[in-house]
């Protein structure tokens, strides 16, 4: 079932009616605590008949005590021809003073309930509780199947910052949201006479005048054997009446008692349906719990985020699938292109596909993977899909597997390109599970599965290259993707190293522009960045941007990366070419896995070469001397150890806990940063038991090595690498 | 501070009396005062001289869930299957005034009855004997005041 869609338009619909509901029932929250502190309970056990003796007392024409919900005691008198309510302190029956409900309380009760809008209001909240319920629920589902499952519903979330307060805010709030939607429907059946409450017809019964007196309240033994805190109300006998008798509702039920024999005359227990009643009203309410209504106020509260943030991810969704120029029928195309993608992003990249082999000559047919089919005239197939959460294809895709099982095997040569992100475990598993089904049904492969990470235009280009020489036929698979805004941004110093392996590094910090307060508001341009996040550079002339680890934060006011120079490279020799001075065009792009949450927990870093520059900008942000150690691997000492100087001094005010550096091209060097990591195995092992964080920023084969000698060292704590990463205590940033 | 009359209502009830010769119309009008809450649940009804439940003359308030906060009313009444037959509808604004029109026999006139009012609003008190005037042609014309809810109250015999 595809929960995506009824999600989206409940959102919209319903959850923006929800706004008042949300927004009235926070308020309404803040009530039910105030009321509850400045309430004068009475005592747990006092009985109903010794109050009702007190307030005999002390208030003359007494007809009716009721205690509230915030366990206030209120006598409703009629004295001299007046009407009177007062609240009464039940310890002695003493007057504190007149009850007058907040007519502002009261307005927000009916806006809340019927938008003061009568029956038909109360009709439609019923409607939004119902979408509120639904919405809870699809949106339960939704993260079940981001997260990969209910054991893991209480890892760390993944994601832009909009999706993240989306998806963490609706963890902490959903059962509470369940609980108040399908309270407010319980209720709303009530008051609809779905559901019957009372008991039926009342006993017809009357007190007989058998001597002159009557019992005073205090002698009443149904009124003595019940207590206050069960008490709803109690309805003294009429005086112009002397056929009335006592009348008493608990939580339990209700009784009549005779005015002068003081007996029982009758006892409704409460309906089941009353007693769930009254627990719906406790947990819709809060009323009489006030540390529940601080549950309650903020879940109410939350919606506005929820409905803002669920607008924002509406719009950024609603990417149109890219209009395709000359998309020939499916029958006649030599080139078929199936595309599954959860947000439209990988029809870019088919777009671009689709296009080069038009260019090229070819009848190119591409469509949706559900759609599968190929036809006699197709010679090459290509499937470009996406992977969601833990291996899940997008949900429009959801029977492919299904679908090729079934569709006849022909000439065709296929290839199949996943896209996804490492961060995630499951990197590109659905691209997987379909280049498995495609080679055990026996078509022949093309290329072997290629796997692109976070988008990369680089890797795609790559796949092209190998393509064109698989084809034999010029191909160029140049994908533009779009790009946020730039900002400009003005070199302030270069410090240059000789670097390993004959490829200088430059560490280049550039100043940081003023913002408009209406970019800081927005979040755009470089209103927010963290140490980790990526710096993307567009060199003049080039439309694919090039990334660096970024080695400061905002808050460190300024902009800082370290840049190899790589042979042939476009954008490291543009940056390599800079003087103070200079100017570039860039933006930031999160990278929201990777940067450190702020706890304090221990946290290890392990990088290698440039990789040390993100691990630099932690600790440059460490000003609270979180316990942070650094593995840091070179070559050489007088080549490449870059930010050596600040990480000595940083060592020296603590900000950096300790340092293990070890050089490759140095006799007793130590090895590589894998091999410290191995000498050093008991104290990582120390830290990791600790519940310590693990960042590890370098190459791909140096990543894979230290994750292969952390396994080693968390299997003795039953632990393994995939199981941190899936906690978000361990990211790499490889490159 | 009354507004204009709004509920104007008009019941025609079947007699349930026996051996009533004559009848006339009687009008009820009750005006509500502004007591700051919802429309009120009202219900008009007749109680004979021994302070028995005679007949239902109007219930005001169409939610039957409430009723048990006209408990006067709802006690007196509950023996009587045909009370709501004819004679409901909406419940009464602050400032409102309800008009109710019924046949009444010659016979129940100086006969000891009451027209008794219960009247009940949400969240605020009930009032089971808001409005007790007996049925007299002596008491015909004259205002009432209720006891918290009725600003006043007036029967005209036709």
């Amino acid at each position: 079932m595809d929960w995506r869609p009824i999600h989206r338009w409940l959102g919209l619909v319903a959850g923006t009616i929800a706004l008042i509901l949300g927004i009235t029932g926070a308020v309404l929250a803040v009530d039910s605590v105030r009321d509850a502190w400045q309430s004068v309970p009475a005592a747990a056990d006092l009985p109903v008949a010794a109050l009702a003796q007190r307030v005999s007392a002390t208030i003359s024409g007494a007809e009716e005590i009721r205690r509230l919900p915030s366990g206030d005691i209120v006598v409703y008198a009629f004295d001299a021809g007046r009407a009177m309510a007062s609240r009464v302190d039940p310890a002695d029956g003493r007057v504190l003073g007149p009850y007058r409900p907040s007519g502002l309380s009261h307005w927000f009760k009916k806006l809340h309930r019927s938008f003061l809008l009568g029956d038909a209001g109360r009709l439609g909240a019923a409607a939004v509780a119902l979408g509120m319920l639904l919405l809870s629920v699809s949106g339960l589902m939704l993260m079940l199947r981001r997260m990969g499952g209910w054991r893991r519903l209480a890892d760390r979330m993944r994601g832009s910052l909009v999706q993240r307060l989306h998806a963490a805010t609706g963890r902490a709030v959903l059962v509470v949201l369940l609980l108040s939607s399908a309270t407010a429907l319980y209720m709303s059946a009530a008051t609809f006479d779905l559901v019957v409450l009372d008991a039926g017809s009342e006993p017809d019964v009357v007190s007989v005048q058998i001597a002159q007196a009557e019992l005073p309240a205090g002698r009443l033994p149904l009124l003595q054997g019940l207590r206050v805190g069960d008490l709803r109300r109690l309805g003294f006998p009429s005086a112009a009446d002397p056929e009335d008798t006592w009348k008493v509702t608990t939580a339990q039920g209700q009784g009549w008692v005779d005015r002068y024999s003081g007996q029982t005359l009758a006892w409704q227990d409460a309906t089941a349906a009353q007693r769930i009643h009254d627990w719906a009203m406790l947990l819709h309410t809060g009323e009489g719990a006030w540390v529940w209504a601080l549950v309650l106020g903020p879940a109410g509260a939350s919606i506005p985020l929820f409905w803002v943030t669920g607008l924002i991810l509406w719009r950024q969704g609603r990417l149109p699938r890219p209009r395709l120029a000359d998309n020939s029928p499916s029958a006649q195309a030599d080139v078929l292109i199936f595309v599954a993608s959860e947000t439209g992003s990988t029809w870019g990249f088919a777009q671009t596909l689709h296009d080069a082999l038009v260019r090229s000559g070819h009848r190119v047919h591409t469509n949706s993977l559900e759609h599968f089919q190929v036809g006699t005239a197709a010679r090459r197939v290509f499937l470009l899909a996406a992977t969601y959460g833990e291996g899940q294809p997008p949900a429009h895709a959801a029977r492919a597997l299904e679908r090729i099982a079934r569709t006849p095997v022909t000439a065709a040569q296929v290839a199949v390109l996943g896209f996804g992100d490492r961060q995630y475990p499951a990197f590109c598993a659905f691209a997987e599970a379909l280049d498995a089904a495609l080679g055990a049904q026996g078509w022949s492969t093309l290329l072997p599965l290629t796997r692109i990470h976070q988008q990369s235009a680089q890797e795609f280009a790559r796949w092209g290259q190998d393509l064109a020489r698989a084809l034999g036929e010029p191909l160029e698979l140049a994908y533009r993707p779009r790009l946020p805004p730039t900002t400009e941004l003005q070199l302030l110093s270069r410090q240059d190293y000789p670097g390993g392996a004959d490829q200088p590094a430059v560490i280049l910090r550039f100043g940081l522009p003023a913002q408009r307060w209406r970019d800081r508001l927005a979040g755009q341009g470089l209103a927010r960045f963290v140490a980790g996040d990526l710096l993307g550079v567009l060199a003049p002339g080039s439309g694919a941007p090039r990334y660096y680890s970024l080695a400061s934060g905002r808050r460190d006011g300024f902009v800082e990366i370290c840049v190899r120079r790589l042979p042939g490279g476009v954008c490291s020799g543009f940056l390599h070419g800079l003087q103070p001075g200079d100017s570039i065009q860039a933006f930031v792009r999160p990278n929201p896995g990777f940067a450190l949450d702020g706890e304090r927990r221990p946290v290890v870093l392990i990088g290698a070469g440039t990789g040390v520059a993100p691990l630099v900008g932690f600790i440059r942000a460490n000003a609270r001397r979180t316990p942070m150690h650094l593995y840091f691997g070179a070559r050489d000492p007088a080549r490449d150890f870059y930010f050596g100087a600040e990480l000595e001094r940083w060592l020296g005010e603590k900000r950096l806990a300790s340092l293990r550096t070890v050089f490759s091209r140095v006799a007793n060097g130590g090895g590589y940063v894998q091999d410290a990591l191995h000498r050093d195995a008991g104290r990582v092992r120390a830290l990791l038991a600790r519940g310590a964080a693990v960042r590890v920023c370098g190459s791909r084969p140096m990543a894979q090595g230290v994750a292969r000698v952390l396994d080693d060292i968390l299997g003795t704590l039953r632990l393994s690498v995939a199981q941190l990463k899936a906690k978000g205590r361990y990211a790499e940033d490889v490159f | 501070m009354s507004r204009p009359l709004m509920t104007t209502v008009a019941a025609a009830c079947a007699l349930a009396l026996p051996a009533a010769a004559h009848s006339r119309p009687v009008t009820i009008a009750t005006t509500l005062e502004n007591y700051g809450g919802d429309g009120a649940y009202l219900a008009v009804y007749l109680t004979d001289a021994q302070g028995a439940y005679a007949r239902t003359l109007w219930v005001a308030g169409g939610k039957a869930k409430y009723y048990t906060h006209l408990s006067g009313w709802n006690r007196l009444s509950s023996g009587d299957s045909k009370r709501l037959q004819g004679v409901t509808g909406a419940s009464v604004g602050q400032g409102r005034t309800l008009r109710v029109t019924a046949d009444l026999a010659d016979a129940l006139i100086d006969a000891g009855y009451e027209i008794r009012i219960d009247a009940a609003v949400e969240d605020m008190r009930d009032s089971p004997a808001e409005i007790r005037v007996p049925l007299s042609a002596a008491n015909a014309g004259k205002p009432h005041a209720g006891r918290q809810y009725i600003q006043s109250f007036s029967f005209e015999l036709q």
